[in-house]
């Protein structure tokens, strides 16, 4: 590794790992001390290889570790609850005054890891469904349906929730 | 408004105030220093060795502890200063194990016993102080973990069934849930002593009353999916990798989860899993089977 290849991982750190490590955040669900663990170990990974893939678009290839790494973390958790059930509306929502966005992100939580990655990627990221594929290594239909059903789950939510403020 | 736009717009505000620390470029490096050691010493068993009882001070800890003797000469107090470690973030009994490690103490016996994360301590990281020095430490819970089922000692018996057979050296990981599988459901889960809060090792799911439908539904299911069945107690069960979109996953498919599924009795259904992690270090279908024939229904 030469001084100008340092330098350029300098660079990339300063650009690109605020950005990375807020994504880790909402793709694991985790806390920040958490997230960051996880960033450093997939930058690790960047490093490793920095000689050979900084010419080579090396964002995407961190972005691909990060998500991946997350989702992988994600599920290895226990299941509190299976998502595929629904929820009785009584518990969906706690108190009237209750944040929408802490109630959204709550949601966000509940998600299966994979399909809240691609709400993250899609959404907050504004990837398009080709680049989100691509970076979660499925196929164009898993993102379209994935995304399609996660925001099913996230509106029924916030129908309940909207309905507890009125 | 579109929920795609109040989400996003939820999501930024969640990770605003998010910013990576300026000394991640020395974290990473350190890291990747740490790793190339370990794999050159890993050839020698001593070598081997060493690295492992070192690692924890040397290559692991973020702020690794150093212990500087400050006073020299034969007849004079000799005043040990140490420097502080960084625990925020760590999980209480971690944190005061690190702190012990680095010569310092932890007083409050209701702070050493509490469970969650460290949020806060004081005096702060980097900070030199006397050797034996208290730290005090704020804790707060880590996530809303339910205990839908009280105590269960040693988490064998709920929900109406009895677990015979657990591999050795797991135990009750000290929470439990109900109807979160549907309705009537209960789990718990079984931990690998020290393991990080959230995981787990094995996990036992018991479905009554209408949630046992969808085990019954499953192996009709898992089965036309190309699922290996077996034979529990008479019964047929289905023993698989199952994704986390519940569908069936390839044999060599390493992040899905080992599963096994069956019916004892009409109304009575049981799932167990054995995490991704856990099922690198045992035979998980093995043990799954195992497992499967030590649960017997109980009133």
């Amino acid at each position: 590794m030469t001084d100008e290849d340092e330098t350029a991982f300098d660079e990339f750190l300063a650009a690109r790992s605020t950005s990375l490590l807020r994504t880790a955040i909402l793709v694991c669900g985790a806390t920040h001390h958490d997230a960051e663990d996880l960033v450093q170990h997939a930058l690790e990974k960047v490093y490793r290889h920095w000689s050979r893939i900084r010419h080579d678009n090396p964002e995407a290839y961190a972005r691909k570790v990060v998500v991946n790494a997350a989702i992988s973390r994600a599920r290895r958790r226990r299941v509190v609850q299976e998502i595929t059930f629904a929820r009785p509306p009584d518990t969906a929502a706690n108190s009237p005054d209750l944040d929408l966005r802490d109630t959204l992100i709550e949601e966000l939580r509940r998600l299966p890891p994979k399909m809240r990655a691609v709400i993250v990627l899609r959404y907050w990221e504004d990837q398009s469904e080709a680049a989100t594929a691509s970076l979660l290594g499925c196929s164009l239909g898993t993102v379209k349906s994935q995304a399609a059903r996660g925001l099913a789950k996230i509106r029924e939510r916030m129908t309940v929730a909207e309905g507890a403020i009125r | 408004m579109k929920v795609e736009d109040v989400l996003a717009e939820a999501m930024a505000a969640h990770v605003a105030d998010v910013q990576a620390t300026p000394s991640l470029g020395r974290e990473v490096r350190r890291r990747h220093r740490s790793h190339v050691i370990r794999f050159r010493m890993a050839g020698a068993a001593l070598a081997t060795a060493l690295v492992a009882v070192a690692a924890p001070a040397m290559l692991n800890s973020a702020e690794p502890a150093k212990t500087q003797h400050a006073a020299t000469g034969t007849d004079r107090a000799v005043v040990d200063s140490v420097i502080v470690p960084r625990v925020v973030g760590k999980h209480v009994a971690e944190a005061v194990e690190t702190l012990k490690q680095a010569g310092l103490v932890v007083n409050d016996p209701e702070t050493t016993t509490d469970t969650g994360l460290v949020r806060m301590q004081s005096p702060a990281a980097g900070q030199e102080v006397t050797k034996g020095t208290n730290v005090q430490l704020t804790v707060g819970p880590e996530s809303s973990v339910p205990q839908d089922l009280g105590d269960l000692g040693d988490g064998r018996k709920f929900g109406g069934i009895h677990v015979g057979y657990l591999p050795e050296g797991l135990e009750w990981g000290k929470w439990s849930g109900k109807n979160g599988f549907g309705k009537t459901s209960y789990t718990t889960t079984f931990v690998e002593p020290g393991q990080e809060e959230g995981f787990y090792a094995v996990q036992v799911v018991v479905f009554t009353g209408e949630a046992s439908k969808q085990i019954a539904q499953r192996l009709t299911t898992f089965s036309s999916k190309g699922a290996e069945t077996t034979d529990i107690g008479g019964k047929r069960a289905y023993l698989t990798k199952v994704t986390e979109g519940g569908e069936v996953a390839a044999e060599d498919d390493n992040v899905s989860t080992s599963t096994i599924g069956w019916t004892l009795r009409r109304g009575l259904a049981v799932e167990v899993y054995i995490s991704p992690d856990y099922a690198k270090k045992i035979d998980a279908g093995d043990e799954l089977k195992k497992i499967a024939e030590g649960i017997e229904p109980v009133k």
